[in-house]
């Protein structure tokens, strides 16, 4: 387990690499020059030249990578070329804001997913099940942006709920930052209406995000579910007289979790790039927006080392998945 | 296989899971919902600038800080914006127009208590020649750094290299900072910009909070008491102001209409203006403002180098119906580069109208000239201003009638003024509006059509002609008012004629506003988001 642990850790650092290359040169071939953007309005060919020297922009791409390369092993993301503040600062600042969301996300997806296709499987055909169907279909089609402008419509401005909006209400304090996420930090320093007020401004857009990759997950769990209760040793089990509840949560359960767990694995990643629309429309101050405002200023920096970040996360959760997959399913863990 | 009997034990556990998340929503306290912001404080939802520095950063959000957090020689007030004297009280020109003297206020104070003197003026303007950015572009041809100098501690002296009309229009440009707290803080001949990146140095109506900045997320001001105007204008102002930056239109109007925001930005969607009209509590504060919406076309490329092509384009444009049925009429046409509202625009000239019998014979012209018209010609939109892609549209469908071929490029505001600094690479057409940085033809005719700027984003229509270069040149330089205005009208009159773009209107900007905003005062410089006049009735 360990010696799998640490062969996927150094793998990472390839797919990082190569994940870095390929988002430099891409950014770097569009035919732009941020020089022209950053000197401002009627500056002269003199002026622009000047800037494009300062920031490196006149050098070949493969030397600027290199450099770019440099400063990244070395922890240095730059400065961003706007805010002209270090670029992982603003990402520190932002980053918990999108883990939060994410994790939340990925938890709701999961544990709602695995919950709703585990009912839709033991009443396979029934109206719930039915029911369920309809429900993953549309989990999987609808925008997410238009369900979170519905959800706000209803829960926010209908009924008043939810808030509309942000990780707070205007004007109210964090709680004290030990790790930037409101409500483990809300906790561990017993401040619970911090809690209770972070936790309420999470759900909509939590659910949101969620809703695509709980059907996903509801509709593998599902049909994983049907497959293994199929089996001989369901069949054994009940012949000898386990009640239901026995049969399916320690045993079939179990033995349907490979392929939903492969799936939130991969889930991840599209709930991080999902945050992009749903933090602009929820105004969460998160990456996603962070990545939007460095697209549209052309900040090539801030665009990588978002990338990079996100890169990381998802090698990350994904190797994760798969130690939890080998507790899960011992014939995997077996081969780590 | 056989349906499963489902225990009471399971169906709980499993429920449950389900369920924990809609649990959870009942523990959120709903008091907290219905947030009507802080008392006393304002949460005014505008865009915020990329950074903090005012002597780099030069876009419209940058307005907003500035003349919160800073203050200038000499500000623009009301519509039609009046320059009025600020931080100077008084200031002269010599004959030759070379010399120009100002002379500070008694009793200014910055932010940290700090006195201000004509050291900091000479700081400011050497600091923004030295750095090179943003509102440099305005001073850089005519002025040294080492030509502006203090002369005692209220006297200013600024010397240019050659005499610049819209000299004064322009000191607005530039914001004064406290030059003892920026030195403190300089590092490798930065000008402290490092550190202004996340701080300020100002002595404006209001200070910057650094503790609550969140770059393009969040600034908070709070009300500097000892502003050298006092507070005798306004008996209630607003001690804090939070300005989120909402990026989705739909929660910025939302959060409006549910008393989360007192203010929107100044774009309020023509299709959100009755929404907002009908709604209890809000208004919409609608004001004629100096933008102007173009369609760029690059005149050094063919077949836009046929000035019967473009012409063609330009009677081919639906401006009456863009500004009526997609603009609902909030906008007014404007026929040529500068806004109909500022002087040096020729009343006379009604510009180009739509017909489309007009522009098939202009186009058949240009055909017959040797113009290739039929190539596939491509206008660029800024994919984050839905009406760029709006008017392309328009202009593609009327296009296609002619048998023209426009092929619609999103694009971002960075990439497409990142590609003009040749003509190959500027696009063939491009849409955006001018916006007043200063209140001059120069903003607009000045800079948009003397060649000598050829490069820039402005200039990136390419347009070049002797005879506007020296109008342009010689109301650059004289400083009678009349010779100048002259010269913009007979500039104006002859790129009109030559169609170097397509102007289509001049925009009334429209802010979402809380009934109980009160003292709000617009000018086309800042779009009123000034908070100095502002109270907040309960």
């Amino acid at each position: 387990m360990l010696l799998f642990l640490v062969r996927r850790l150094i793998l990472v650092i390839p797919v990082i690499f190569g994940l870095l290359l390929l988002t430099f040169i891409m950014i770097r071939v569009v035919p732009t020059d941020p020089a022209a953007a950053l000197a401002g309005e009627n500056a002269s060919a003199e002026q622009i030249a000047a800037i494009r020297a300062q920031f490196g922009f006149d050098q070949p791409v493969i030397v600027q990578f290199w450099t770019y390369l440099g400063q990244v092993v070395r922890g240095d993301f730059g400065i961003s070329l706007y805010s002209n503040r270090p670029i992982g600062a603003d990402i520190l600042l932002r980053l918990p804001a999108t883990l939060e969301l994410t994790f939340v996300a990925l938890l709701v997806a999961a544990f709602g997913g695995i919950a709703v296709g585990t009912l839709a499987a033991v009443w396979h055909n029934s109206w719930f099940d039915h029911l369920i169907r309809i429900f993953t279909v549309a989990g999987l089609a609808l925008a997410s942006f238009w369900l979170a402008i519905m959800l706000q419509l209803l829960f926010s401005m209908e009924l008043g709920w939810l808030p509309l909006r942000g990780r707070l209400p205007s004007g109210m304090a964090p709680p004290a930052y030990i790790t930037g996420l409101y409500l483990v930090d809300s906790l561990l320093t017993l401040d619970f209406r911090a809690f209770t007020t972070a936790l309420g401004h999470l759900l909509l857009p939590a659910l949101t995000l969620a809703f695509g990759g709980l059907a996903t997950v509801a509709r593998f769990t599902r049909s994983s579910l049907l497959e293994t209760l199929q089996n001989d040793f369901v069949t054994y089990e009940r012949a000898v007289g386990f009640p239901n509840h026995r049969i399916v949560l320690p045993y079939a359960l179990r033995n349907s979790l490979v392929s939903p767990l492969n799936q939130i694995g991969l889930l991840f990643g599209g709930f991080i790039s999902g945050a992009v629309v749903v933090e602009a429309i929820f105004d969460w101050p998160g990456l996603g927006s962070y990545l939007v405002g460095a697209i549209l200023t052309a900040d090539y920096k801030a665009i990588l080392a978002v990338t990079l970040v996100v890169g990381l996360i998802y090698a990350l959760v994904n190797i994760a998945v798969d130690l939890l997959q080998g507790i899960v399913d011992p014939r995997v863990g077996g081969d780590l | 296989m056989t349906s499963i009997a489902f225990n009471a034990r399971l169906r709980g556990a499993l429920l449950a899971g389900a369920g924990i998340a809609l649990c959870a929503a009942a523990l959120a306290p709903v008091q907290e919902v219905r947030a009507q912001g802080a008392p006393g404080e304002l949460a005014w939802a505008d865009t915020l600038p990329s950074g903090l520095d005012p002597h780099v950063v030069f876009d419209v959000p940058m307005q907003l800080y500035m003349l919160n957090v800073y203050d200038n020689l000499y500000r623009y007030q009301g519509n039609p914006p009046e320059l009025v004297p600020w931080l100077a009280e008084s200031h002269t020109m010599s004959e030759d127009g070379l010399t120009w003297t100002f002379t500070l206020r008694e009793g200014i104070t910055f932010h940290d208590g700090s006195d201000m003197t004509a050291e900091d003026v000479v700081y400011s303007f050497q600091r923004v020649l030295g750095l090179g950015r943003g509102p440099a572009s305005a001073f850089l041809s005519y002025l040294q750094p080492e030509n502006v100098t203090a002369l005692d501690e209220r006297t200013v002296e600024f010397v240019l290299d050659t005499p610049y009309a819209p000299f004064l229009s322009a000191i607005p440009l530039v914001s004064i900072l406290n030059a003892g707290l920026m030195r403190e803080h300089e590092s490798d001949e930065d000008w402290g910009s490092a550190w202004l990146a996340s701080n300020a140095a100002g002595s404006g109506a209001y200070a910057f909070d650094p503790a609550s900045y969140i770059p393009r997320g969040n600034i908070t001001v709070e009300r500097f008491e000892d502003h050298f105007l006092g507070w005798a204008h306004n008996d209630d102002p607003i001690d804090i102001v939070r300005v989120p930056f909402i990026a989705e239109n739909s929660t910025r109007i939302l959060a409006l209409l549910n008393g989360e925001v007192q203010a929107t930005d100044s774009y309020l969607p023509s299709d959100q203006v009755e929404r907002v009209e009908a709604a209890d509590g809000v208004h919409v504060a609608s004001d004629e403002s100096m933008r102007v919406m173009v369609i760029r076309m690059n005149n050094g490329k063919a077949p836009f180098d046929n000035v019967n092509f473009r012409r063609c384009l330009s009677h081919a444009f639906n401006y009456e119906g863009f500004i009526d049925v997609i603009l609902q009429g909030h906008a007014v046409r404007n026929p040529g580069p500068i806004p109909q509202t500022l002087w040096g625009a020729p009343a006379d000239v009604p510009g180009y109208s739509y017909d489309l019998d007009k522009a098939r014979e202009a186009c058949d012209l240009a055909r017959s000239e040797g113009a290739p018209v039929d190539r596939t010609v491509s206008i660029h939109t800024q994919s984050e201003l839905d009406l760029t892609l709006q008017a392309a549209q328009v202009l593609q469908g009327d296009a296609r009638q002619l048998g023209l071929n426009i092929e619609i490029v999103p694009d971002t505001w960075a990439n497409m003024t990142g590609s003009m600094g040749s003509m190959e690479s500027t696009p063939d057409m491009w849409i955006h509006w001018v916006s007043t940085y200063f209140v001059d033809p120069e903003n607009w005719i000045g800079q948009m059509y003397d060649s000598q700027f050829h490069g820039t984003w402005k200039a990136s229509s390419w347009y070049d002609n002797a005879e506007v270069d020296e109008l342009l040149r010689t109301a650059r330089t004289v400083t009678d008012e009349d010779t100048r205005r002259q010269a913009y009208e007979a500039a104006s009159r002859i790129v009109i004629d030559e169609a170097a773009d397509i102007w289509i209107y001049n925009t009334i900007q429209m802010r979402g506003m809380s009934d109980r905003i009160e003292g709000y005062e617009f000018s086309p410089v800042g779009s009123g988001a000034e908070f100095r006049t502002l109270s907040l009735t309960d």
